[in-house]
């Protein structure tokens, strides 16, 4: 079965929507029922509140979305999980190079992607626990004035770290941080497991996101 | 038949694919034609280049945005006898009941499918396709593969092309311009699906570090979703 009309929109949807999805929440009127609730309630709603503050021009709204997505994201936990197989068997300064790439990387996405969404809110409906410190936060994404089914979209946060982290999102679905393992595993193995090709690839991907990679 | 033509097409392929070892990484991504796939990628990005994506802009710019949602909605209608098929093969009930309500609706108030007032009436559409069904039945989806024109695809989803195509009422329909009529139909199926995708794609392309691994995750990931109906969330993600 290829991908039909509704899926493929749903897939560029899944790539915008992931990296935006975190900055766009609100709060719901219940009260949160467990610590990641609480965390993707009391935290990840703040982004929409830089989201809408016109007061901001274009840099300091990116640099403070910059700030507040790393101090809700566990950028090094997803960067080594992407890596796969190749997490154990590179050269460990690779492995951090890889890091600092990643984390260029997954900023550019956000920010490229961000100011498409400023219009629409998350909705937190329930989650589920799938073990004492791992989370899936559910939430809807709300478009004012539409008549379609709202989108799912779905936040994964572990609290094994002494505080809640969002590990993964997921819009529709389709999980972020697995598509990004697959495409960068993927990737190595046709670059015979060559970690510095890929952070070089990131790097340029980076730029042409719109941001210089450091 | 068009698409029992390309599944017998990409397995002619494979066949020819077949000669070449895999590597290790083509086979723990359960891709062993990873090679021919990539290839087959290729091409049809090329037919996408100079063929699909200017008859698609002929068709956007001939056609107003109504009336290509008009062609999309009466295009859905048509498939949704195979979908209350398959709905009722997974013992999907209620979704059953909706397929079949949907259609009842489109194809009287909506005037023979062109309009969706089922949607507003709060009975939105879903999919469902014999590959699921297949899955739901406990088979497997076989190695990952990229059909020509279609894309991503496996043997178990490919299968179900075929069979949705045999089962679906409309095409047991024999009257003089069958055809012309089946023809058509598939013509505009294909402008469709590539005229609501294309713009999709060239995003996706843009975004990915690999292309053709991120296709491949994101349909396995789709389909996955599609096979649990939107339950048992989360039940097989990896730890990190």
């Amino acid at each position: 079965m290829p991908l039909s009309m509704p899926l493929m929109r749903r897939a560029l949807f899944a790539f915008a929507i992931l990296a935006a999805a975190p900055l766009l929440m609100v709060r719901p009127a219940a009260a949160a029922q467990n610590v990641a609730e609480a965390f993707v309630d009391e935290n990840i709603h703040k982004g929409l509140d830089i989201l809408k503050d016109k007061k901001l021009n274009t840099v300091q709204r990116r640099d403070q979305f910059e700030t507040l997505l790393l101090g809700l994201v566990d950028v090094r936990r997803i960067a080594l999980f992407t890596l796969g197989q190749y997490r154990r068997t590179a050269p460990p300064e690779d492995v951090e190079a890889f890091v600092g790439a990643f984390k260029n990387y997954a900023t550019a996405a956000y920010q490229s992607y961000f100011a498409k969404y400023t219009n629409q809110n998350l909705k937190v409906i329930g989650s589920t626990q799938r073990n004492p410190t791992d989370f899936i936060v559910q939430t809807q994404l709300l478009e004012p004035g539409s008549s379609q089914q709202p989108a799912e979209v779905d936040f994964r946060v572990r609290t094994d770290a002494g505080k809640p982290v969002l590990v993964d999102v997921a819009y529709q679905g389709i999980w972020l941080s697995l598509a990004q393992r697959d495409q960068f595993v993927g990737f190595l193995g046709q670059n015979n497991g060559n970690v510095r090709t890929l952070i070089a690839h990131l790097s340029e991907l980076a730029v042409n996101l719109g941001k210089p990679a450091n | 038949m068009r698409g029992l033509r390309l599944v017998a097409l990409g397995l002619c392929g494979l066949l020819l694919a077949g000669c070449a070892a895999p590597s290790p990484e083509s086979l723990a991504a359960n891709d062993p034609y990873e090679q021919f796939n990539r290839d087959a990628l290729r091409r049809n990005a090329k037919i996408d280049k100079y063929i699909v994506i200017p008859t698609v802009e002929a068709y956007f710019s001939l056609v107003p945005e109504d009336g290509r949602r008009g062609v999309h909605n009466f295009l859905g209608n048509l498939a949704l006898p195979t979908i209350f098929l398959n709905d009722m093969m997974q013992g999907e009930v209620s979704r059953a009941g909706k397929s079949m309500w949907r259609l009842t609706v489109n194809s009287t108030v909506g005037l023979g499918g062109f309009l969706d007032p089922a949607s507003k009436m709060g009975i939105p559409g879903h999919g469902e396709d014999f590959g699921q069904t297949l899955a739901v039945w406990g088979v497997g989806e076989g190695p990952y593969l990229i059909l020509p024109l279609l894309g991503p695809s496996n043997p178990r989803d490919a299968a179900g092309l075929v069979v949705d195509a045999v089962i679906n009422p409309t095409n047991q329909i024999r009257f003089k311009q069958h055809i012309w009529w089946s023809g058509t139909r598939q013509f505009f199926t294909l402008l469709d699906l590539k005229g609501q995708s294309y713009q999709t794609i060239q995003g996706i392309q843009r975004s990915s570090v690999d292309y053709y691994s991120s296709l491949r995750s994101l349909y396995r990931q789709i389909r996955n979703e599609q096979i649990r109906n939107g339950r048992k969330k989360g039940e097989d993600l990896p730890d990190f």
